[in-house]
């Protein structure tokens, strides 16, 4: 097939066979790290690769809910944050990483929440200025491109639009998207640092012949690395899906979603294997 | 008590400083238009419309400061580590990485200007020895603050992150909170100075960017003094928000509930943004009103 003759895929359309690879491949991410893990600690090494690919999945989904509108939304053009998919997700989702290992001592339900809503924050703020600076500095009100009323207010659009653009601003659909998108994101970045310094703080003492408080810094600083790390993949890889800009929940290109949770497991689980594997080999 | 005081008082000092960081990287985005409108910048010239605008965009503002700051806060530990006083150490880190963003933005800018060599753009020498001197002392002022702030994070609040993995996390959040709030300000109000006021560019305008001034040709410097008077202090006011009040509600109520307490201060913060960006789109739909008469739906 041609790249002319091939169908355009701005809905969400799914094609069963890459999905059905990408589950047979994170099973079988998931069987080698059962196969090489030390037989004492099987289950430990599991249970952190199997959070690390749930903290990557909710990163994956949570950065569809970001409204990013890129170049265009720089010029007033399209609606959303005028900045990149990855770079905005990352930026929402380490602040909530921040204040989730601040609160890791708290435990794992805390800590997870603590750092989901600390990306939800960071969002909230974000957006709120993002609207401030439309409204008071250029004149111009929120609209969406893609629906006629938004889905929450009731609020219609298409009379908001100025003329030649795909809208501009956030409506208030797509700004209760990027607290989502932060909370989700926030979240899961957490609890994949919190998986790897739990892995780390148990196999690192007996790897390293030291104490657990002499490790430490190395067992923080290496979880801590590896969750930025995933969290790039992660967002990236949804970049991919979302190709380019989106509006929010409401966006068709939403629907696109269950291919990026496949996508984003198999990556989460390869690169987690990566982290488990510098502590077994 | 006593303990919560001096976290207060840090705390708003790290606010303090993130609100200067986040003017100071919008300031020095724009002059070297690395945000999104670079898009505009690099397109110009393809549309026929050459022009003097600096143009150093080869990344995204979030990577970019995400490298800077994690630079500068590296070498600063490491100059900690050699016994150095943390205050010199942190000036020391920081001018480094200030000359590893030099040496980006030359290459960027000669880079980037030298494919658009079929268009007839040209490479203006006065321009990169006048603008790249500019974006560096902007950058150390943003990169020092921002490494600054990370290391109170680190040595006086007891983030257990090491100052470079602070330094990669908030040079990140940094940029992206920058970018997403000076850049329409910069794309829209500044590049497009001859476009309507309160409305956004048509997209049949892209590439006609303004490229002359009050007198002579417009050049990055004129971008970032028109910048730096909205765009720059609400980039500075949204980092400084972000940093103060994620550090605040820890603070003071981390303690509260075992740690629930920042949890419900965080929910109801995002429940105020909230609240008041609502209370913006509404006042911004009544003040300005349609640009058109609505569509009535057939049927309906």
């Amino acid at each position: 097939m041609t790249a002319v003759a091939a169908k355009p895929a701005a809905g969400g359309a799914m094609n069963p066979t890459a999905m059905g690879v990408g589950f047979v491949l994170l099973i079988i991410l998931l069987a080698i790290c059962w196969v090489v893990a030390p037989v004492d600690s099987r289950l430990m090494m599991l249970y952190a690769l199997i959070g690390m690919v749930v903290g990557g999945v909710l990163i994956g989904f949570g950065t569809h809910f970001v409204p990013v509108g890129g170049a265009p939304a720089a010029m007033g053009q399209a609606p959303g944050i005028a900045t990149g998919v990855a770079m905005l997700a990352a930026g929402a989702g380490l602040a909530g990483l921040f204040g989730g290992a601040w609160a890791a001592e708290q435990g794992l339900v805390v800590a997870v929440v603590t750092g989901a809503v600390g990306g939800g924050l960071m969002m909230a703020i974000t957006c709120m200025m993002v609207n401030f600076i439309y409204v008071f500095g250029m004149g111009i009100p929120a609209a969406s491109g893609k629906v006629k009323v938004d889905p929450i207010t009731g609020d219609t659009q298409p009379e908001y639009k100025s003329q030649g653009t795909e809208g501009h601003g956030l409506p208030f659909v797509s700004f209760v998207g990027g607290i989502i998108g932060g909370l989700l994101a926030g979240g899961g970045g957490t609890l994949i640092y919190l998986r790897l310094l739990d892995l780390y703080k148990a196999t690192l003492p007996t790897m390293m012949k030291a104490t657990e408080s002499q490790i430490m810094p190395i067992a923080i600083s290496a979880a801590g690395i590896f969750a930025v790390g995933m969290f790039l993949v992660n967002a990236v890889l949804t970049a991919y899906n979302i190709t380019g800009t989106i509006e929010g929940p409401h966006d068709p290109k939403f629907k696109r979603w269950p291919r990026a949770i496949v996508a984003s497991a198999v990556a989460s689980a390869l690169c987690g294997l990566v982290a488990i594997l510098i502590v077994v080999m | 008590m006593e303990h919560i005081v001096f976290g207060i008082g840090i705390t708003a000092l790290t606010g303090a400083l993130a609100t200067v960081a986040g003017a100071a990287e919008d300031t020095e985005s724009n002059i070297g238009s690395q945000g999104d409108p670079n898009s505009q910048v690099q397109l110009a010239p393809q549309m026929g419309y050459l022009h003097r605008i600096f143009n150093k965009a080869i990344a995204g503002e979030p990577p970019a400061y995400g490298l800077w700051c994690a630079l500068g806060a590296g070498l600063a530990w490491a100059f900690m580590a050699m016994q150095i006083n943390a205050v010199l150490a942190i000036v020391l880190g920081c001018v480094l990485a200030v000359f590893v963003q030099g040496v980006y933005s030359t290459t960027a800018y000669v880079g980037r200007t030298a494919s658009l060599k079929k268009f007839g753009q040209p490479v203006y020498v006065d321009i990169l020895k006048s603008m790249t001197t500019v974006t560096m002392a902007h950058a150390f002022v943003a990169i020092f603050c921002t490494v600054t702030l990370c290391y109170l994070m680190n040595a006086a609040l007891g983030h257990p992150f090491p100052l470079p993995l602070l330094g990669l996390l908030w040079g990140i959040a940094l940029g992206a909170a920058g970018s997403a709030v000076g850049n329409p300000y910069y794309g829209k109000e500044r590049q497009y100075q001859n476009q309507k006021f309160g409305a956004g560019v048509p997209i049949a305008q892209s590439g006609n960017i303004v490229r002359y001034a009050e007198a002579g040709e417009r050049n990055s410097l004129d971008n970032g003094f028109f910048t730096a008077k909205l765009g720059g202090p609400a980039s500075g006011v949204c980092f400084g928000l972000i940093v103060f009040l994620e550090l605040w509600r820890t603070v003071i109520f981390e303690q509260i509930g075992a740690g629930w307490g920042a949890i419900i201060v965080g929910i109801l913060m995002i429940l105020i943004f909230t609240v008041i960006d609502r209370y913006i789109e509404v006042w911004a739909r009544k003040t300005y009103g349609p640009y058109a008469a609505p569509v009535k739906e057939a049927g309906a």
